[in-house]
């Protein structure tokens, strides 16, 4: 175990900050991503409900 | 009970992260692509802390050279892919059939009947960094370890006599191999060629390197840079088998 850590010691410590990094990196894109889409999805229901809503009020009217 | 099941899998998706950086760096080590290799994860690094720091510009500027930059390690590392992919279903799994006892057992007899003539001879084990550069730089053998072809590679006025051999995945891989010289100040003027050679190559990567002295008979052992002179059999045997047995449980 012990000579596992010392053997390329520093490739391996190397390889873990990279790997760190590029984990929180993707996390964040990640999350980003999905709060594009909550809000692409967000809008386009408001969207819906707008015209929905316009729609169902110019059929009363003519009614 | 979900907090625990969240944090056990952002360690596994960091654990592969590593297991896959660890790889390229180790694939690399040893190549001519390594300084190639740093360059690359500089500019992602500095990629990366622009874009966190919020400076546009320059991240923008970078995310141009990093898409710029993945073309060409793709066409730099053409052939170390390549090797690599053909490699992934070969090399590692033989390494797991390996007599290793055997492969110390012939080197140590095939050094010391040499030492007894006096016969010059280099002798590279590879361990996890990879000696591709150096086996192209050489004749390409693929042969069964075995100390009479050892000594026949080394005896004198034969093509291959010149420069070492290198052992690796349990075989002879290549012979007439060039080693880079070591570049350190403080080892002695008195050294040959050949002991340069040797700590010239283990301080490069991570292989065993045998030398058997053409002036004195003596073998000697270079590892991380590091030469012990002298060597009987028994402490040959015992060196060798203490440093393979270390990178077979890695």
């Amino acid at each position: 175990m012990n000579n596992w850590l010392i053997n390329n010691f520093w490739i391996k410590i190397v390889s873990l900050i990279l790997a760190v990094i590029t984990w929180f990196y993707v996390n964040e894109e990640l999350i980003k991503e999905k709060k594009m889409a909550k809000q692409l999805y967000k809008s386009s229901v408001i969207d819906q409900i707008q015209t929905r809503t316009s729609f169902t009020e110019s059929i009363g009217q003519r009614k | 009970m979900n907090n625990y099941l969240s944090l056990s899998k952002i360690l596994i998706e960091i654990g592969i992260l590593w297991f896959v950086y660890y790889g390229i760096l180790l694939f690399a080590r040893g190549t001519r692509g390594v300084y190639i290799l740093r360059g690359i994860i500089l500019i992602t690094l500095i990629f990366i802390i622009t874009k966190q720091l919020g400076f546009e510009r320059i991240n923008w500027i970078f995310t141009k050279i990093f898409a710029l930059s993945i073309l060409a390690f793709l066409i730099i590392f053409q052939q170390e892919i390549r090797r690599g992919l053909a490699n992934i279903g070969q090399r590692r799994w033989s390494r797991f059939f390996l007599k290793e006892s055997e492969i110390i057992n012939e080197v140590a007899t095939a050094c010391f009947l040499l030492s007894k003539r006096k016969i010059g001879a280099l002798i590279a084990i590879g361990r996890e960094t990879r000696l591709e550069n150096y086996i192209e730089s050489g004749v390409e053998i693929d042969a069964k370890v075995n100390s009479e072809l050892i000594i026949t590679i080394f005896m004198p006025n034969t093509p291959l006599h010149d420069g070492g051999i290198i052992i690796a995945g349990g075989k002879i891989v290549a012979s007439g191999c060039l080693f880079p010289l070591t570049q350190n100040p403080k080892v002695l003027t008195a050294l040959g060629t050949r002991h340069r050679a040797a700590l010239g190559l283990s301080e490069e990567t991570d292989a065993i390197v045998v030398i058997v002295s053409e002036e004195t008979g003596g073998v000697s052992v270079a590892i991380g840079g590091r030469l012990t002179h002298d060597l009987d059999r028994e402490s040959l045997e015992r060196v060798l088998s203490n440093l393979y047995r270390t990178d077979k449980k890695n």
